[in-house]
């Protein structure tokens, strides 16, 4: 008898679980749904956008030889999609915050990158798929800029430098372009 | 069995209800004390202020409790923001009787919440960039602009070099006369020009400027007030003003003056001077005429009347011809020639001109009728007499013969067809003006008679001139 009572609640279990599966909150689309173009109009012209010039400016103090021999065979490309404006800038806001680690790259430069890519997912209310990311905006809307004396920007060039001034191009561009459709 | 079947699956129905409804809630809290957000309204007085990009890239708040707390109690404030159903708090930092706290981001919602420890944490929605208080103007400029007589304040604000907040504010700029009450003034601008006349003349004035958001979007409160600028009014606003407004009536009276004196002057000399000035009569040939052949002495008679001539046969002519062959017929006379160059030196292009033109293209269209008397011709001429038979070209009288370029007389020198150049009756092309005429006319009448004769008609002398 036992044994047929485990199977049957064995079984029972079974049936349930495509129930289950298909009942499971299904994660909502990692950009916050909903017409919101005037909020996200503001909050880009009179905020992202000079942290977005203020970035680009920096990222003109290099020399434009630096990644002019630089192949990047691994780096992603990233497209300002047609009708997906929103989510190409999610993609590349997700993309940016993983230089924010990267040791080769001078503080100040991939920290103000991380409050770009920050301030385009606060805007967009766009989540990245990789949770890990996210904390990266946490740690960034925090002071800890503070603890370590920026060091004297080091302007050097490499691989990872030249992919991200070449996401944070990519970045303006579909910002530009999406700043079109929303000001229309 | 059956039954049991069924209450596993409503029991795991119900618990997949449940997960799926509290899984969104968010009622976790990020320092897992396990406290959960009040979301009751605010139950506390602070007055709070936030300041962009005050160092670097931060931001900043500052809060302080408009009544204060007992002082037996702790209170901790907390700025914290809700990011992925986590609620993520940073303390502020307690510096006298404020609270401090710097942050980078100004984009999300935040909630400002009050910690003690005898009272669950209380939240209270806040919004950055609604409570925004600039920075002090500083560097206030007074410049004084005589010729205007106005005040330029000019000022700086440290938003000038910062991103967020330039251009986006309204600054006040207050003035008083010392011992007064202050005046305001707001403009979006960093100048301000104050209008001399509407301010006391040598006086001493304070300026002062403080901004605010122009609340387009970023909205807030008043900076606190600049350092005070003093300056002193210019004593002689007012003369200046006199001054310049008796050159004014100077210049007025004198311009009216002017202007009657030229119309009497004007209506004086209108018959006489101006008008023939501005409407030169026509000439009339015959007294212009009578001019060139002034009246020359010894009994020449120069007149277009015909009853004075009753003496002598007159001829009627149809017109003048110039003869040009003054060069074939001409003795050279060196005195004559002298003389005659200085008459016609100023109208050179006379003899130059007869001398080039071959007489079958002169083209004289005047009609002149004149003889010139015989006895004249013959104190011109000397001893030269000749007898002219009336009633053609040689007689002893000379004729202007003239005709469509066809010369009534012969072509040969003699009085009667070689066209007259007496430099005292006929004289030069210069001496269309009465002076010339009569100089040529004293000097040259009674010079050696010369055979360098031309008959000079009035077209000629309009043609050369």
């Amino acid at each position: 008898l036992s044994h047929v009572m485990a199977t049957t609640f064995f079984r029972s279990i079974f049936r349930v679980l495509p129930l289950l599966l298909l009942l499971s909150p299904v994660n909502s689309s990692s950009c916050a749904m909903g017409n919101r173009t005037t909020q996200i109009r503001e909050k880009y012209e009179n905020i992202l956008s000079h942290d977005i010039d203020e970035l680009v400016n920096m990222s003109a103090e290099y020399r434009d030889r630096c990644c002019k021999n630089k192949k990047h065979e691994n780096s992603k490309v990233f497209f300002c999609n047609d009708t997906q404006e929103i989510e190409s800038l999610q993609s590349m806001a997700c993309n940016m915050l993983r230089f924010f680690h990267k040791q080769k790259i001078s503080k100040d430069y991939r920290w103000k990158a991380a409050l770009v890519s920050c301030g385009t997912l606060q805007v967009l209310q766009c989540k990245c798929e990789r949770h890990k990311k996210d904390k990266v905006c946490m740690q960034v809307n925090t002071h800890n800029k503070d603890t370590e004396k920026s060091e004297q920007s080091k302007k050097k060039c490499n691989q990872e430098f030249c992919e991200l001034k070449e996401n944070i191009s990519s970045l303006r561009s579909c910002w530009n372009k999406f700043e079109k459709i929303i000001f229309r | 069995m059956l039954k049991m079947t069924q209450m596993s699956t409503v029991l795991s129905i119900f618990v997949l209800f449940l997960r799926t409804t509290f899984g969104e809630s968010g009622c976790t809290s990020a320092d897992g004390d396990g406290t959960f957000v009040d979301d009751e309204p605010d139950n506390f007085d602070i007055d709070c202020f936030s300041q962009l990009e005050f160092k670097d890239s931060y931001s900043s708040l500052t809060c302080n409790f408009t009544e204060l707390p007992p002082h037996n109690t702790n209170y901790t404030l907390a700025l914290c923001t809700k990011e992925d159903g986590n609620y993520v708090c940073f303390n502020m930092e307690k510096q006298e009787e404020a609270y401090f706290l710097q942050f980078t981001d100004i984009l999300s919602n935040k909630d400002i919440c009050m910690d003690s420890e005898t009272k669950r944490r209380v939240c209270r929605s806040l919004v950055v960039t609604d409570i925004v208080k600039p920075e002090v103007p500083f560097d206030i400029n007074i410049t004084y602009q005589k010729e205007a007589n106005e005040y330029l304040i000019h000022y700086s604000t440290p938003h000038s070099w910062k991103k967020y907040l330039k251009d986006k504010l309204i600054h006040q700029i207050a003035y008083q006369k010392e011992g007064g009450t202050w005046k305001t003034i707001e403009t979006p601008y960093l100048q301000i020009k104050l209008l001399g006349k509407n301010l006391e003349n040598d006086a001493s004035y304070e300026v002062k400027v403080r901004s605010q958001p122009n609340g387009d979007y970023f909205k807030g409160m008043w900076s606190e007030w600049s350092t005070s600028k003093s300056f002193r009014t210019a004593r002689e606003q007012h003369s200046t003003e006199s001054y310049n407004s008796m050159v004014v009536v100077i210049f007025s009276i004198l311009g009216f003056m002017l202007s009657i004196v030229m119309i009497v002057l004007i209506i004086t000399f209108w018959e006489n001077r101006i008008k023939p000035a501005v409407w030169p009569k026509l000439p009339d040939h015959k007294k212009t005429l009578e001019q060139l052949c002034k009246k020359p002495k010894n009994n020449f008679d120069i007149s277009f009347n015909p009853e004075s001539f009753g003496y002598v046969h007159i001829h009627k002519v149809d017109g003048i011809r110039a003869k040009a062959e003054l060069e074939n017929f001409l003795q050279p006379s060196t005195a004559l020639e002298t003389n005659l160059t200085e008459k016609f030196r100023s109208g050179s292009d006379l003899r130059m001109n007869l001398a080039m033109t071959d007489k079958s293209n002169l083209n004289l269209s005047v009609t002149y009728g004149g003889i010139w008397p015989a006895e004249a011709l013959h104190r011109l001429l000397g001893t030269n007499q000749f007898a002219v038979t009336e009633g053609n070209c040689s007689s002893s009288t000379y004729e202007v013969c003239h005709s469509n370029r066809v010369p009534l007389c012969d072509d040969g020198f003699n009085l009667s067809s070689t066209p007259l150049l007496d430099p005292s009756g006929l004289p030069g092309p210069e001496s269309l003006n009465g002076d010339t005429t009569s100089q040529m006319v004293s000097t040259g009448e009674m010079r050696s008679p010369n055979n360098e004769e031309a008959y000079v008609t009035m077209s000629s002398f309009y043609k050369i001139q």
